[in-house]
């Protein structure tokens, strides 16, 4: 019997030649992210680095596993709740005294992208975080689950994680995606065919042809919204667009896993991407999605175009495209946080920034932003690019989040309604 | 490793119960159940059990209910992980809810996977835990687990 790539992955960290859906297997980690909330005392009075010393002392050390295997990134900047300012105290505490890795200020943004951009995540490594958008990873051919704050302390101090080998669904991509459509309309019109609960306990594999003409982003998208189906992890085969993106942020050394042909999946799907509209989720679930015409004059007041999902460059690129030459409908706000320094930077030097400048957008510094901070009021409705419309995700429980991707967010901006972008073509 | 068998009263609860509805005790879904269990009772969910967020604050609120399990239909991989590593057992059982009323006791056999009904005698088959899942319940949880291992055997956890 063959193996998915997933399965591979895992009998590797474990140290098998297979494991079987279903096993309860201990695995070794290649690499643990940390985000700077996870320090903070809110799920125990003692913080995770208090109760990891406690763990470690009592196993005769003062230091974690592996101090290099370990990224920890400040995803909000600056800091504005003093909850994020423990975390943030803690986490500076921890990578000193332990000697891993922080990213934060002009080199930070979003954990989930630094990370990626910073070449740590590689083809065939299993990834754990403490986050669980941590799934994202799975774009670039590796094994990567969110983990919780117990497993977390776990994990620093022996390497190992314990977890189930999931069943797979595949999703076999045919066709090209036409104008104004990328991995977020992609993976939405997917999250609306399986549903909120569609891949629970499963690992999504994305592969077919349609799979080469998506970008690096578009893939991270596709993966990045698995855990809105609440699957383990997603997975996309590395091709030699993975080869090519990888040699270029990392030192190239990585493994290749591939799927058998005789691999064993519970569902199998196949998707023309040539018949997918941009996508709209409606309140209050991201499968709840429907092409966007079915929205058509529906009124907003903010736009957002950022989180990990979708700010980053290749999302900046198609808002700006619409926002060329055309305003933000007064009385409607557009607010842009491009996800990392990096994509700030690239989109600076392409000339983007002017364009949201005299498109009069508000464009904010590099973080998790809007996506997890209140910015409506009741009544409000926000269209996003983010990853949850849960009610009162962005503000009160009485105003709305619908999602789109970043065209989408610009489009309706300047017509003050939800607007199909390929009408500003 | 030894065998973990519980037994106790049940209350019922339905599909698709998310993270923040956990919090404070099922607060969400029953804002007076902190009032009502008492410790060793056992929690029985339908279908998609700790949906959402990764946040431990919910999953922690049941322990310190002194819920003694928890079964459900299907549980989300990473709820099951962070319960049983807050030493609280948690057991995925397909058809668990079709054959128990609130308030019947069942005995749950975490080795065996077997829940069983005591009052109209049913069962339904769910996950067999693992030796180390069962280990790390036994101890209380993964940190007592991890602070324990290295006195018990003398060797390093690592490597």
């Amino acid at each position: 019997m063959g193996m998915t790539i997933t399965e591979k992955i895992i009998a590797r960290a474990v140290g098998k030649e297979q494991v079987k859906v279903g096993d309860f297997v201990q695995a070794n980690v290649d690499k643990l992210y940390i985000k700077d909330l996870r320090f903070s005392k809110k799920e125990d009075a003692r913080g995770l680095y208090g109760v990891l010393l406690e763990v470690l002392q009592s196993m005769g050390t003062d230091r974690v596993w592996d101090a290099k295997k370990i990224i920890t990134n400040l995803d909000e900047q600056p800091a504005r709740t003093e909850r994020r300012t423990e975390g943030q105290e803690m986490a500076r505490k921890f990578t000193r005294e332990q000697g891993s890795i922080l990213y934060e200020g002009e080199e930070g943004g979003i954990g989930h992208n630094v990370i990626v951009e910073h070449g740590h995540v590689k083809p065939g490594e299993f990834i754990v975080g403490a986050d669980s958008h941590t799934c994202t990873y799975g774009a670039l051919g590796a094994f990567a689950t969110g983990i919780g704050f117990t497993e977390t302390v776990g994990v620093l101090a022996t390497g190992k994680i314990w977890l189930k080998v999931p069943l797979a669904i595949r999703f076999e991509l045919r066709g090209r995606p036409g104008p104004c459509v990328v991995g977020k309309d992609i993976v939405l019109w997917i999250a609306g065919k399986i549903g909120y609960e569609g891949a629970i306990n499963r690992t999504l594999e994305y592969t077919g042809a349609g799979i080469d003409v998506l970008s690096i982003e578009s893939r991270l998208t596709l993966c990045n919204m698995a855990v809105e189906m609440i699957a383990v992890n997603a997975i996309i085969p590395p091709d030699d667009r993975t080869v090519s993106y990888m040699r270029e942020v990392s030192d190239g050394h990585f493994k290749l896993y591939q799927s058998d042909a005789d691999a064993e999946y519970e569902q199998s799907h196949v998707v023309d991407l040539s018949r997918i509209d941009p996508q709209v989720a409606a309140p209050e679930y991201p499968s709840n999605a429907h092409p966007v015409g079915d929205f058509r004059g529906l009124k907003i007041h903010q736009g957002f175009i950022g989180t990990c999902t979708n700010g980053r460059i290749e999302d900046l690129r198609m808002a700006a495209e619409i926002l060329r030459g055309r305003k933000v409908r007064p009385g409607v706000r557009l607010i842009i946080t491009p996800a990392s320094f990096m994509a700030y930077g690239l989109a600076e030097k392409e000339g983007l920034m002017e364009i949201f400048r005299q498109a009069n957008a508000t464009v904010t510094s590099s973080e998790c932003g809007l996506c997890v901070r209140p910015s409506l009021a009741a009544g409000e409705v926000c269209i996003s690019s983010g990853n949850r419309n849960y009610r009162g995700r962005m503000g009160p429980k009485e105003s709305s989040v619908f999602l789109s991707n970043a065209a989408t967010v610009a489009a309706s901006t300047v017509t003050g309604e939800i607007t199909d972008p390929r009408e500003f073509l | 490793m030894q065998g973990l068998v519980i037994r106790g009263r049940i209350w019922k609860f339905g599909d698709s119960i998310d993270n923040g509805n956990i919090d404070g005790v099922m607060e969400g879904v029953d804002p007076e159940f902190k009032n009502k269990v008492a410790p060793g009772d056992i929690l029985v969910a339908g279908k998609f059990f700790g949906m959402g967020a990764s946040d431990e604050h919910a999953p922690r609120s049941l322990k310190q209910a002194g819920i003694a399990a928890v079964v459900a239909d299907s549980v989300s991989n990473i709820y099951q992980r962070t319960l049983i590593n807050i030493g609280l057992p948690a057991m995925e059982c397909p058809g668990i809810t079709s054959i128990v009323q609130e308030g019947d006791e069942i005995e749950i056999d975490f080795t065996s996977g077997e829940v069983r009904n005591l009052r109209n005698g049913q069962s339904r088959n769910g996950d067999r835990l693992p030796g180390l899942a069962l280990d790390v319940l036994q101890q209380g949880g993964l940190i007592p687990y991890l602070k324990g291992e290295f006195t018990r055997k003398k060797t390093p956890v690592r490597g």
